[in-house]
C-alpha cells in the first residue's frame, strides 16, 4: 500500500486498481437487477422516444436543412448519447468521493482514480449504448457516417477529460460543502435544456447566439451532428476547444488534489 | 537501536480536525486549505507524538476511547495527514484498519478478493497467484462465490485477514482486528501474526486487549487524550494502562466510616522489603513485611486486621492477629508495634492497598483504618490476582 509520505508507488501501480474500481462501477450500476447492463441501454432509449414525440409531434421542432434525410430522431440521438455521457460522467464522479466514504477512511491510495473510475464506466457503458444505437438507425435508412466514428471519438475524448475535470472539482467541493450536489442538479437540467440537444443551434434567437458560443456542451453537440450526419472533419477549432477542456481537466483536479488529503476529516 | 535505521519513524506528529459546524466553518475551512493560509476551526486529536519502530520490532498502542490510537495509525498508514509533524515510512504497509471495509456488498467474495488486492496495491498476476492461499486461509467454504452481502460479519473479517496475510507487508498495522471473529479464528490469526513477527515483520497493533499486546508486542505505547502518556516495553506499559483503570474505577469510592471513639488507633505503618529498607514496589515473588505501630489509651494491646485489596477494590485475602494468637510488643505505655512477613509475594503484579485495622482488645469493634498503596512489579501473563502453586502433569 503507498503511503503519502512514500513517493515510490508509480503511475503503472495503480491501473489494475483504476480497472477494479472501472468493472466495480459497471456491474455495481445494476447487479442484483434481472436484466443488468440492458437497463444502461433502455434508460437513454427512453429517454430518446419521449423527445422524439414531445418535440417532433407536439412542440413540431424540424430538422434544420442541413441534414437531408435525417428524422428527429437521428438529430436528437446523436447529440443526447455524448450529453448523456457527459453529465452522467459528471455527476457520478461528484458523489464518487461520498460514496467511497468507508474506503477512503480506512484504505490508503490516490482519491483521483474513483472520478477517473466514475467517468471511464460512463465512457464505457454509454458508448457500447451508442455505437449500438448508431447501427440500428442505419439500418432504418438514416443517413449516419459511421466512417465518422473515429472523428467523434476523438471529439469525445476532451469532452471526458471536461466532465472528469469538472466531476473532481465538483467532488472535492461536494466534500465540504454538502449542497454543491443540490445546485448541479439543478444546473445539469438547465444546461441540457440550453444546449442545442433537442433542437438545432440555428434556431436561437440572435440576441442569446453569443452564449451558446461559448457553451462548450453546444459546440460538441453541433460538432457530433456535423461528423456524424454530415461527415464533416476535424477543425481548427476543435483544438482550441480541446485545449480549454484540458485546461479545466487540470484545474479541477489540481483542487482535488488540494483538497483530498482532508476528505477523511469531513467524510 | 541507531544502527538499524527506522522503518516507521514520527516526529512531532499533530493532528487537528476541523470543527465544522456552521456554513461559515464550512468556507473558512474549504479557503483555509486551497490557499493553506488561514487558521480553521479544530480541535486536537493528537498532539505532538513521537513514535519510532525499527525492522522486526513491534509495538502495541493502548489508550482509553478516544485517546486517538486510531488516528495515529490511520496516520501511519497514510489514510490520514497529520497537521503537523513528519511520518517517514520505509518499507511496504499494510493496514488493516478495518477488516473488509473495501468489501463491496453486492459482488462474491471472489471478486471482492480481486479489489481488496488491487487497493492494497497487488498487481493483476499478484492477484491471481495469491487468490488460491487468500480463500484456503479465509476457509469459508462455498461461501465464496456468494454476494458478501450474505455472509456474517465473522466471515467477512476472516476474508480480509486472508487477504492482508498474503500480502507480506514489512509493516502490518491491525486496529482491533483480533477482537472479531471466533475463537480458533482467532487463534488462527494470532498463530499467523506470530509467524509473521518471527520471520522480521513489523506490527504496529491497537488492542484492548493486553494479553494480546503483551503477547505480540515487546514496545507499548499509551496515547492518553492525544498525548503519548508512556511508553516502553509492552509489560510496563501495560501494567501502568491497567493501574491507570483500577484506580479510576475506585476513585469515587467513599472510606468506611468507622466507629471512632477512644479506642486503639495506627499511629504508623510501612512496608519494607527484606532488607530493611522501606519501600511501596515489591517484585513479584520477593519478601514484603509490613510494619506499623498501633497506640491504645488504655495500654491494652489491640488486635490487628490486614486487608490486601487490589486497587479497584477486589479483596485479595485478610487475616486477624488474635486468629494466630500474636499480641503486639509493647513498646511503651501505650505503644505497640507489629510487622506481618509475607515470605513469597503471590501477587500478580499490579497495583494493591494494604489496608491495617486496629480492633479493641476483644476484637469487636474496629476502631481505626490505614490504607498504603504498594505496586509489584515483574512480567507476567497469568491471570487474575494471585498465582497459585501449581504444577502441569502429563495425565
Amino acid at each position: 500500500m503507498a503511503h503519502l509520505a512514500v513517493p515510490t508507488a508509480g503511475p503503472g501501480r495503480w491501473t489494475w486498481l483504476l480497472f477494479s474500481f472501472t468493472r466495480r462501477e459497471i456491474v455495481s450500476r445494476y447487479a442484483g437487477s434481472v436484466s443488468g447492463l440492458a437497463w444502461t441501454l433502455f434508460h437513454p432509449l427512453a429517454q430518446l422516444a419521449i423527445f422524439a414525440y414531445v418535440f417532433s409531434q407536439v412542440f413540431r421542432v424540424g430538422v434544420p436543412p442541413g441534414y437531408p434525410g435525417v428524422t428527429y430522431v437521428a438529430f436528437v440521438a446523436v447529440a443526447l448519447w455524448p450529453w448523456i455521457m457527459f453529465s452522467e460522467g459528471m455527476t457520478r464522479a461528484m458523489g464518487s468521493v461520498g460514496a467511497n466514504a468507508g474506503l477512503i477512511k480506512k484504505v490508503a491510495f490516490p482519491h483521483r482514480l474513483l472520478v477517473y473510475a466514475s467517468v471511464l464506466a460512463c465512457c464505457v457503458v454509454h458508448a457500447v449504448g451508442f455505437v449500438a444505437v448508431l447501427v440500428v438507425l442505419k439500418l432504418f435508412g438514416e443517413p449516419i457516417r459511421l466512417s465518422g466514428l473515429p472523428v467523434a471519438i476523438l471529439l469525445m475524448v476532451p469532452y471526458m477529460l471536461l466532465a472528469a475535470g469538472l466531476g473532481a472539482l465538483l467532488a472535492a467541493l461536494q466534500v465540504l460543502l454538502r449542497d454543491v450536489e443540490h445546485v448541479v442538479q439543478v444546473l445539469v437540467t438547465i444546461l441540457f435544456y440550453a444546449s442545442p440537444i433537442l433542437y438545432p443551434a440555428s434556431i436561437i434567437p440572435a440576441a442569446l447566439r453569443g452564449w451558446v458560443e461559448v457553451n462548450p456542451l453546444a459546440w460538441f453537440s453541433e460538432r457530433m451532428r456535423q461528423v456524424l450526419l454530415q461527415g464533416a472533419g476535424l477543425v481548427p477549432n476543435d483544438a482550441v476547444v480541446a485545449l480549454g477542456c484540458v485546461a479545466v481537466f487540470f484545474a479541477g483536479l489540481w483542487v482535488f488534489n488540494r483538497l483530498s488529503p482532508s476528505f477523511e476529516d469531513f467524510l | 537501536m541507531a544502527a538499524t535505521p527506522a522503518l516507521i519513524s514520527l516526529k512531532g506528529v499533530t493532528k487537528d480536525y476541523p470543527k465544522i459546524s456552521t456554513g461559515g466553518d464550512r468556507l473558512r475551512t474549504l479557503a483555509a486549505l486551497l490557499f493553506r493560509s488561514r487558521e480553521m476551526p479544530h480541535f486536537r486529536a493528537l498532539e505532538d507524538v513521537d513514535l519510532e519502530v525499527v525492522r522486526g520490532e513491534s509495538v502495541g498502542i493502548v489508550g482509553e476511547n478516544g485517546a486517538g490510537k486510531s488516528t495515529l495509525l490511520k496516520i501511519v498508514a497514510g489514510v490520514v495527514r497529520p497537521s503537523r509533524g513528519t511520518v517517514d515510512v520505509n518499507g511496504r504497509v499494510g493496514a488493516l484498519l478495518e477488516l473488509g471495509s473495501g468489501f463491496h456488498p453486492e459482488y462474491t467474495g471472489r471478486e471482492n478478493i480481486h479489489l481488496s488486492s488491487a487497493l492494497m496495491g497487488l498487481s493483476r498476476r499478484e492477484v491471481r497467484e495469491k487468490i488460491g492461499g487468500i480463500i484456503e486461509f479465509a476457509d469459508i467454504g462455498t461461501h465464496i462465490d456468494e454476494p458478501v452481502k450474505h455472509y456474517s460479519s465473522g466471515m467477512a473479517v476472516r476474508l480480509g485477514f486472508a487477504v492482508a496475510t498474503v500480502m507480506s507487508p514489512e509493516v502490518l498495522i491491525t486496529d482491533e482486528v483480533l477482537a472479531v471473529g471466533d475463537e480458533s479464528f482467532q487463534k488462527k490469526c494470532v498463530a499467523w501474526l506470530e509467524r509473521y513477527l518471527s520471520g522480521g515483520g513489523t506490527l504496529l497493533l491497537c488492542s484492548h486487549s493486553m494479553f494480546h499486546i503483551q503477547t505480540l508486542c515487546s514496545q507499548a505505547l499509551w496515547i492518553h487524550h492525544g498525548k503519548v502518556r508512556m511508553s516502553g516495553p509492552s509489560f510496563d506499559v501495560t501494567r501502568e494502562y491497567l493501574t491507570y483503570h483500577e484506580e479510576k474505577t475506585t476513585r469515587e469510592r467513599v472510606e468506611n466510616k468507622l466507629a471512632l471513639g477512644n479506642g486503639p488507633r495506627i499511629a504508623d505503618a510501612w512496608m519494607e522489603r527484606d532488607d530493611g529498607t522501606r519501600a511501596s514496589t515489591f517484585p513479584r515473588g520477593q519478601a514484603l513485611v509490613l510494619q506499623g505501630i498501633a497506640t491504645e489509651p488504655d495500654d491494652r494491646p489491640p488486635v490487628l486486621l490486614f486487608g490486601v485489596v487490589r486497587i479497584d477494590g477486589t479483596a485479595v485475602y485478610g487475616s486477624h492477629s488474635n486468629e494466630h494468637g500474636f499480641v503486639p510488643k509493647r513498646l511503651e505505655a501505650h505503644r505497640f508495634a507489629f510487622a506481618v512477613r509475607f515470605d513469597a509475594l503471590a501477587l500478580l503484579p499490579g497495583k494493591y492497598k494494604l489496608r491495617v485495622h486496629a480492633l479493641d482488645t476483644e476484637g469487636l469493634r474496629l476502631h481505626d483504618t490505614v490504607e498504603r498503596e504498594f505496586v509489584v512489579t515483574g512480567e507476567t501473563r497469568d491471570y487474575g490476582v494471585v498465582e497459585l502453586a501449581h504444577e502441569w502433569r502429563q495425565p
